[in-house]
């Protein structure tokens, strides 16, 4: 389970009649890794998924395990197994059949199977479901047979595609968490697919984030969400406020980016001229409301007054309007709120918004 | 009274139904069973009389036993030929599958009578068969083993029967989520172990109920022995429908007909339990 795996996807493209699903894709999987294929639907995630458990064969292209290629291999010849979106457990075995079923195929000892489907159940804390047929569990239980079904045979890598999907918000926030903690102790690795940016943040030691079939930003968890690098970066992890500008002047040390005449100082970066047009990204809880940081300069300041004020428990959004066009989401932490300094606490109250020019992504269109 | 019980009561147009035209013939017929023929009508009385007549008569329970041999023959060609044609056209010819089931269930369109008179044309000395062999220079006389037999009526029911396999069969792959066969694959099993360990299993109510259907009505039928299986092809339906019109012995008509009901349900409750031990792809 622990040796060397190395998974290497290599220039692969896949179209389906005119439409191409994955293109140009290239993608180093690491042993033990937990890389998240990330994107909105259509994206050609799960085809990418899909190839690597050698259901869809690629146009072109190559998918190496251990340096060796896989890609004329059969699905059931291949070292990878797959936890499929609904469960795909079969209805007419029991638990016990079904998380045994890969391994009657091996024709392996009665006992030693016994003894490893006691142990994966143990693993999900299913201990004396096996005599139940799968129409007698609920959502969150056929998912953990079918990810324990899966995991018995030991795979070099396991494969889900979006396995929470089917689930409610709060089982599906447990499994997260569950998940993680079992590749973390079975040290394998795991290739996710999800369209949930948050499951992806939460699970991943990598995210691959696609569109259109194109890898667009590989990476941590928080460098995607602290370093952008796209538009379509910025907007799909996190919450952000997208402005819609214009390059006004390129000083030394900043740049000064005109949106619909409120002026805002960013970061130079150098590829920009004067009247690019360009998009500002400004994560909610960069912006600050002032008074609630003292002694400590800011490059922006703008005024704006609140529309809308929303609680989520531990933090808490306003809605603050700078002029007809522009509109600005601002987070805060509850603590912070219940500062007694601060001002603008209500609805239609002015409000005082300071954010540094090092908070500023900005994108050429 | 429990909300849930309310709805029973949309059952009852098929209950009334049921009682006026279904058990209670069949009701009056097993009264009818234990009667007796005399020549100036029916004698009311309770005797097993007829049902020892049935064991006297050695030609009876040959006919009963041929009848069940056919259906059962007859059933089993029948799910044979159907489980290709119903897995093409749940798997493979999806796009096509309105069309081919179009086809299938226009042999149903036409009359009974019409498939089987063909089918006569067909299996004749002079039909088509025996044209083509002697066209072909393969015979020189005609053969006459085609019509006439247990094979002929074999033929016919198979064809006149096989919509009603394939659909029960087609529509419980239908059932079958391709992410099973995927699972399957993903698992270990090649083909072959999928469709016996996953496909065949997951159709095995289409294959009970298309293999009863066809075996009931095929050991049941008395139009196609007549037509096509001679003396050779004699059926049980025939003797029953004989004993109801020329013979007019009602009585003992009915007593044949519940012995044969009997055996029928026997054999296919004896069917049903085969399969339930067999226990596919554990």
């Amino acid at each position: 389970m622990s040796s060397e795996n190395e998974l290497l996807i290599e220039n692969t493209y896949k179209n389906f009649g005119n439409v191409s699903a994955v293109k140009n894709f290239n993608l180093k999987v690491e042993d033990n890794e937990f890389v998240t294929l990330l994107g909105p639907s259509g994206c050609g995630k799960t085809t990418l998924l899909r190839i690597i458990a050698g259901f869809e064969i690629p146009d072109s292209g190559d998918v190496l395990l251990n340096g060796k290629s896989i890609v004329n291999i059969p699905p059931y010849k291949r070292p990878l197994n797959m936890v499929f979106q609904r469960y795909a457990l079969f209805p007419h075995m029991t638990v016990y059949e079904n998380i045994a079923f890969s391994q009657f195929l091996k024709k392996k000892p009665k006992e030693e199977i016994k003894n490893k489907v006691k142990k994966m159940l143990e693993l999900v804390q299913l201990e004396g479901f096996e005599k139940r047929k799968p129409d007698q569990l609920s959502g969150g239980q056929c998912q953990r047979v079918a990810l324990v079904r899966a995991l018995i045979n030991e795979p070099k890598v396991l494969l889900l595609d979006e396995p929470l999907g089917a689930l409610d918000l709060k089982i599906r926030k447990d499994m997260q968490i569950e998940i993680k903690n079992i590749q973390e102790r079975l040290k394998m690795t795991f290739i996710y697919v999800t369209h949930d940016q948050e499951e992806a943040m939460v699970m991943s030691d990598r995210i691959v984030l696609m569109r259109n079939g194109e890898i667009i930003q590989i990476g941590k968890p928080k460098e995607i969400y602290n370093y952008p690098n796209s538009i379509f970066s910025a907007k799909f992890i996190g919450e952000n406020n997208i402005l819609d500008g214009e390059v006004l002047e390129i000083k030394n040390d900043h740049l000064v980016i005109d949106i619909n005449g409120l002026n805002i100082l960013t970061n130079k970066t150098s590829n920009v001229k004067i009247r690019d047009k360009v998009f500002l990204a400004i994560r909610p809880e960069k912006i600050k409301r002032i008074y609630t940081i003292e002694n400590k300069s800011f490059d922006n300041h703008i005024v704006g007054k609140i529309e809308k004020i929303v609680f989520f428990g531990s933090t808490i959004k306003y809605y603050v309007s700078i002029s007809e066009e522009i509109f600005l989401v601002i987070e805060e932490k509850v603590a912070e709120e219940n500062n007694k300094h601060v001002k603008g606490n209500n609805i239609g109250d002015e409000v005082n918004l300071r954010f540094s020019k090092e908070d500023v992504d900005i994108f050429l269109k | 009274m429990k909300k849930r019980n309310k709805h029973i009561y949309l059952l009852s147009p098929l209950y009334i139904y049921l009682i006026l035209f279904f058990f209670a013939p069949i009701f009056i017929l097993f009264i009818y069973s234990f009667w007796l023929k005399s020549s100036s009508g029916f004698i009311h009385t309770f005797t097993l009389q007829n049902y020892i007549k049935i064991f006297s008569n050695p030609l009876y329970l040959t006919v009963i036993r041929n009848s069940i041999l056919i259906g059962l023959v007859t059933a089993v060609i029948c799910v044979l030929a159907s489980y290709p044609v119903a897995y093409a056209i749940a798997f493979k010819y999806k796009k096509l599958q309105d069309v081919i089931l179009y086809i299938i269930l226009i042999s149903l369109f036409s009359s009974y009578l019409v498939r089987v008179y063909a089918w006569r044309i067909i299996l004749g000395r002079y039909g088509l068969i025996n044209q083509i062999l002697i066209y072909l220079k393969l015979i020189k006389e005609p053969l006459t083993f085609f019509l006439y037999s247990p094979t002929s009526v074999i033929i016919t029911l198979v064809f006149i029967l096989i919509p009603f396999t394939i659909l029960p069969i087609y529509s419980s792959l239908t059932n079958i989520s391709i992410d099973l066969h995927e699972a399957a694959a993903d698992l270990g099993a090649n083909k072959f172990k999928t469709f016996f360990k996953v496909t065949l299993p997951l159709s095995k109510s289409g294959v009970t109920s298309g293999f009863i259907f066809s075996f009931v009505l095929a050991t049941g039928d008395y139009v196609t022995p007549q037509l096509v299986g001679g003396t050779q092809g004699l059926m049980i339906g025939r003797i029953i429908s004989d004993q109801f019109g020329m013979a007019f012995n009602w009585p003992f008509g009915s007593s044949l007909a519940y012995f044969t009901l009997f055996l029928i349900v026997l054999t296919v409750n004896l069917f049903i339990w085969i399969v339930k031990i067999l226990k596919i792809g554990r």
